[in-house]
């Protein structure tokens, strides 16, 4: 018998793949980046200081969509194979819900998360628990051509008909019939949300009612901001082709000079401003969106947070992991480095970022007044939803608004009505 | 078992077992799942087995009915261009010449491309501010140029042409397979009875490729009922549903939604079409075999 | 001279067709970041080999094509292989349930492929076989055999039995007259589904997607899926990348036309 067992141990010993020190691997799924910095150094970084810890990654499309797919793929079929991962900022509620994110309770405590922004936190918050460590922030704003508006001596706009009116005025006297003036992201994506939820919401109105879970499209509020971006936006200053938009095309347009407004997420800025791909590189000017009068701007947010699969086998160290990428020293290399904006508050009042990135200023006002997405876990369906109305209130001529508004949010109050036995957590 | 049949079983054997795997097993848990109400992201609904309730909420699934009639459309636009365009490929690269081979080559390029890769081209090439579409219409006249694919009737169009571009050329090969299975003997005798080019091309060529052709459009048109590649990257089913063919409706409530049991519906319904569409043309290649030339 | 003119005519017409678009997208990849957009646009670039080189070095292309090489390359052996066998079977012993098998495998060819890919998926997990050459083959296999079989069946089928019976009363066994007298008379039909299976594989983009998850395992669908970046779409090398991908396919099929070709002059056993 012993001499059985050490036979077998010594088979085991003497087989490849073991060793005495052996590495414990952590799986960590996340979307290519265009720059080392982003994840391969602060990688590195981590398995320096944690010997015996490898990261090994996985990675996916940057695509918002394919990576979802990806990852739910892993989470429906509880692979353990998967540790920590990332998600879209949208994600955290369903991820919640379906019982694929582990709740960081225990890790991360309110005290720390008091030292992130609050949108993020909210976005990662669901039923009184925290599911995701903010890692990354975007939210919307409107971008102009400085150098025209000082032209024809006209302030930047504050309110949306401002902006319509100043476009028009600039459009009649400047005689380029290539040019435009607007450009956003209109196509029939998850980006038209973003987008028209920042009409919606400046106007005093709502996606849908939170506590009441009934859908609020065919509220007036919503009415009217839809109504506005088909007759004045979309109908006077912007192109039909910006149904087709995704960002990358909206900001050609801007960048080939071609728009006088553009609605896009921060990093448009130093793209804007590089004069290698940009012809207005210098004469661009950022700044909150505007609103309707009577309402408050809003921006919609962007960004990726940090969660551990509950089916991972290693938890506390999958966690080591998390804190040690969102930590602040982290997060401020990472900043410094590919010019992502953070999710720490304290960094927007750093010298050495604000040095380097003086954007980040101006954006702390915006992402105070970032709007997350709402978030339950039914959030795609009624996402696909709105979508499907507001392409079809837009691209359609001559659509009546309160008809297929009234369709919408029967359609969405149907979504929402699952959502209403959830039992308590 | 008579020993033939004991030896075609063995000759089946591995098709069977992979068949069976990876094939059968799945479809069989796509069928399965259709009868549940599954919806992952609520996991305390339960998996319940909810029987038709997914099938009769499709059949009165507006989206669904709109998506239905997209893809028949679809269907209906791109077969015959797919066909007509590549039996005329067909014909030109059975001829004897000189360079016949690069454009054989040549003409297996849009076949060649993946589909990811080509719907990011012809979405480059329709784009409205520097595509090549406009320019070719318009000139550099940027004023008058079209959204080709922010127009919900445009939209399907591109989708339908950038398919056609693709497979066309996949017709072409099985067509010229077909083709060149005719021996020269027939041709000959033909003009020697004094039969036209045209009339030759009716009563010679068209009978004995008959059974490619049927095989190419069913083939085909299986396929162009699940179009899903072009879609997910061109247009991602907009603008305002105009081009949500039933396999891009179905994948995003499976992968998006969530809603497993009824995205499964969708794809057994994609199915049954097919089915009924196969059997139709079946039927058609069984007559046509039996009226065939005899050799 | 009118027939030469015709086909001159035809031929630079399909010329066109294929061509125009793939071309577009070629010379794209040699215009410089500020030429890609440029509105209106440029149709002759300024070569400049940027993309190239990002796409080579930064984004690893060619390891992407290597990927897809082999994943292609060995799905379409086997499945040739055994849907040959398989298809002479069906083409030859007169079974029964001949048709009802070759609809069965139809039927399979009808369901759309992303219900299947959860499933497959799955399947894939509990073997072990995620991430690994050989999961994503036997997808591959499973979902070509049908388009396979059903081409090389129809091929046997044509295929005269005299000589085969000859050869099998002088005493060869059904196996060796499948390999030695039917399969090389069909050369054509067997050309056609190998080309038509490895461009399936080749072009494949959401298993590969869900499957392989290793960079180092990636397919060139799924590589050039990766070249977008969260808001950036790079189509320089996007286009260097497809314009290089290109070129195997080409020679490729350079080298099976032929095949197709040979086929016909060696085994016209007709009538």
């Amino acid at each position: 018998m012993r001499k059985l067992f050490r036979s077998i141990a010594l088979l085991f010993l003497l087989s490849p793949g073991y060793s005495p020190a052996a590495e414990t691997p952590l799986r960590f799924v996340t979307w290519k980046s265009e720059t080392a910095q982003m994840w391969d150094q602060p990688i590195a970084d981590f398995e320096k200081q944690n010997p015996g810890l490898k990261i090994i990654r996985e990675i996916g499309p940057q695509s918002s969509t394919q990576l979802h797919d990806l990852i739910t793929q892993k989470l429906k079929n509880r692979d353990t194979e998967m540790d920590v991962f990332v998600m879209d900022v949208i994600w955290p509620a369903e991820f919640a819900s379906a019982g694929w994110a582990l709740p960081l309770d225990r890790f991360f405590a309110l005290a720390e998360q008091k030292q992130f922004l609050d949108a993020p936190i909210l976005a990662n918050r669901y039923r009184g628990q925290i599911f995701g460590v903010p890692l990354f922030v975007d939210a919307g704003l409107l971008y102009y051509r400085k150098d025209l508006l000082e032209k024809y001596r006209i302030p930047p706009p504050r309110t949306w008909p401002e902006l319509v009116q100043a476009a028009k005025t600039i459009l009649a006297q400047e005689k380029d019939p290539q040019l435009v003036g607007f450009s956003g992201q209109f196509k029939q994506y998850e980006g038209l949300i973003c987008n028209m939820m920042e009409y919606i919401l400046s106007n005093g109105g709502n996606l849908w009612d939170d506590q009441k879970l009934v859908s609020t499209l065919n509220q007036p509020a919503a009415l009217a901001a839809v109504r506005f971006v088909r007759d004045h936006i979309i109908g006077e200053i912007a192109h039909r082709g910006v149904l087709a938009y995704e960002e990358p095309e909206s900001l050609v347009l801007f960048t080939e000079g071609k728009a006088i407004f553009h609605r896009n997420w921060p990093y448009a800025w130093s793209v804007a401003n590089d004069s290698r791909s940009s012809k207005i590189a210098g004469k661009i000017g950022m700044m909150p969106l505007p609103f309707f009068p009577g309402g408050k701007g809003a921006a919609a947010l962007g960004g990726w947070q940090l969660a551990i699969s509950r089916f991972s086998k290693k938890s506390e160290l999958a966690w080591r992991f998390v804190s040690f990428m969102t930590s602040h020293a982290m997060q401020k290399r990472v900043t410094l480095s590919t010019g992502r904006a953070p999710a720490r508050a304290a960094l927007y009042t750093d010298r050495e970022v604000l040095d380097q990135l003086p954007q980040l200023g101006s954006l702390w006002e915006t992402f105070k007044q970032a709007v997350p997405r709402p978030t339950t876990p039914v959030y795609v369906p009624l996402s696909n939803i709105m979508q499907r109305y507001f392409s079809s209130v837009l691209a359609l001529p001559d659509t009546n608004i309160d008809k297929r508004a009234a369709l919408a949010a029967r359609d969405m109050d149907r979504v929402l009505d699952l959502v209403r036995e959830a039992p308590a957590p | 078992m008579r020993s033939s049949h004991r030896l075609a079983f063995l000759f089946l054997l591995p098709s069977l077992i992979f068949v069976g795997l990876f094939a059968f097993y799945p479809i069989f848990e796509s069928f399965r799942l259709s009868f549940y109400r599954s919806i992952l992201t609520l996991p305390w609904l339960g998996q319940k087995m909810v029987g038709w309730e997914n099938y009769t909420d499709l059949w009165t699934d507006p989206v669904a009915a709109q998506s239905l009639r997209t893809t028949v459309f679809f269907v209906v636009t791109t077969i015959p261009l797919e066909l007509g365009i590549g039996l005329g490929m067909a014909l030109v690269m059975n001829e004897v010449f000189r360079g016949r081979g690069l454009l054989r080559a040549i003409v297996l390029i849009p076949w060649a491309i993946p589909t990811v890769v080509s719907s990011q081209m012809w979405r480059f090439i329709f784009n409205d501010r520097y595509g090549l579409f406009n320019f070719v219409l318009f000139g550099g006249d940027a004023s008058r140029y079209l959204a080709p694919l922010a127009d919900p009737i445009l939209a399907p169009l591109t989708i339908i042409v950038a398919e056609v571009w693709k497979t066309a050329p996949f017709v072409a090969l099985i067509v010229l397979a077909g083709l060149q299975t005719i021996p020269d003997e027939l041709y000959e005798a033909a003009s020697i009875d004094g039969a036209t080019v045209w009339q030759q091309f009716r009563h010679v060529t068209l009978p004995l490729i008959r059974p490619a052709l049927l095989l190419a459009l069913l083939f085909r048109t299986i396929d162009a009922l699940r179009v899903f590649d072009l879609v997910f990257v061109m247009t991602q089913g907009g603008p305002a549903d105009a081009t949500n063919v039933l396999s891009f409706y179905g994948y995003k409530k499976i992968f998006a939604e969530g809603m497993v049991g009824y995205g499964s519906a969708i794809a057994v319904g994609v199915f049954l079409v097919s089915l009924i569409l196969s059997l139709v043309y079946l039927q058609i290649l069984k007559s046509s075999r039996l009226e065939r030339t005899p050799r | 001279m009118k027939r030469a003119a015709m086909l001159a005519i035809f031929s630079v017409g399909i010329g066109i067709y294929c061509l125009i678009p793939y071309l577009w997208f070629a010379l794209t990849s040699w215009k410089s970041p500020a030429e890609l957009t440029a509105i209106p646009p440029k149709l002759i670039p300024s070569f400049h080999w940027d993309f190239y080189r990002s796409a080579l070095e930064e984004r690893g292309l060619l390891r992407y094509i290597a990927n897809s090489i082999i994943v292609a390359g060995t799905a379409t052996g086997i499945a040739i292989a055994i849907g040959s066998v398989a298809a002479y079977a069906l083409a030859r012993f007169q079974l029964p349930w001949t048709n009802a098998y070759l609809l069965l495998l139809l039927a399979i060819s009808m369901f759309p492929q992303i219900a299947i890919a959860g499933p497959v998926w799955n399947l894939l997990n509990h073997l072990d076989w995620l991430n690994t050459y050989r999961g994503l083959v036997a997808a591959y296999i499973a979902l070509s055999l049908p388009l396979a079989t059903w081409i090389l069946t129809t091929f046997f089928r044509e295929v005269p039995h005299e000589i085969e019976e000859a050869a099998l009363i002088d005493g060869c066994s059904r196996f060796q007259a499948f390999y030695k007298i039917v399969l090389p008379i069909s050369t054509p039909g067997i050309f056609t589904a190998a080309l038509l299976v490895f461009i399936n594989a080749w072009n494949e983009f959401f298993f590969a997607l869900i499957v392989l998850t290793d960079p180092n395992l990636q397919t060139l669908p799924v590589g050039i899926a990766l070249f977008p970046g969260e808001y950036t779409m790079p189509w320089g090398e996007i286009a260097a990348a497809s314009t290089l991908a290109t070129v195997p396919l080409i020679l490729l099929t350079l080298l099976f036309q032929r095949g197709i070709v040979r086929g016909l002059a060696a085994g016209a056993v007709k009538g």
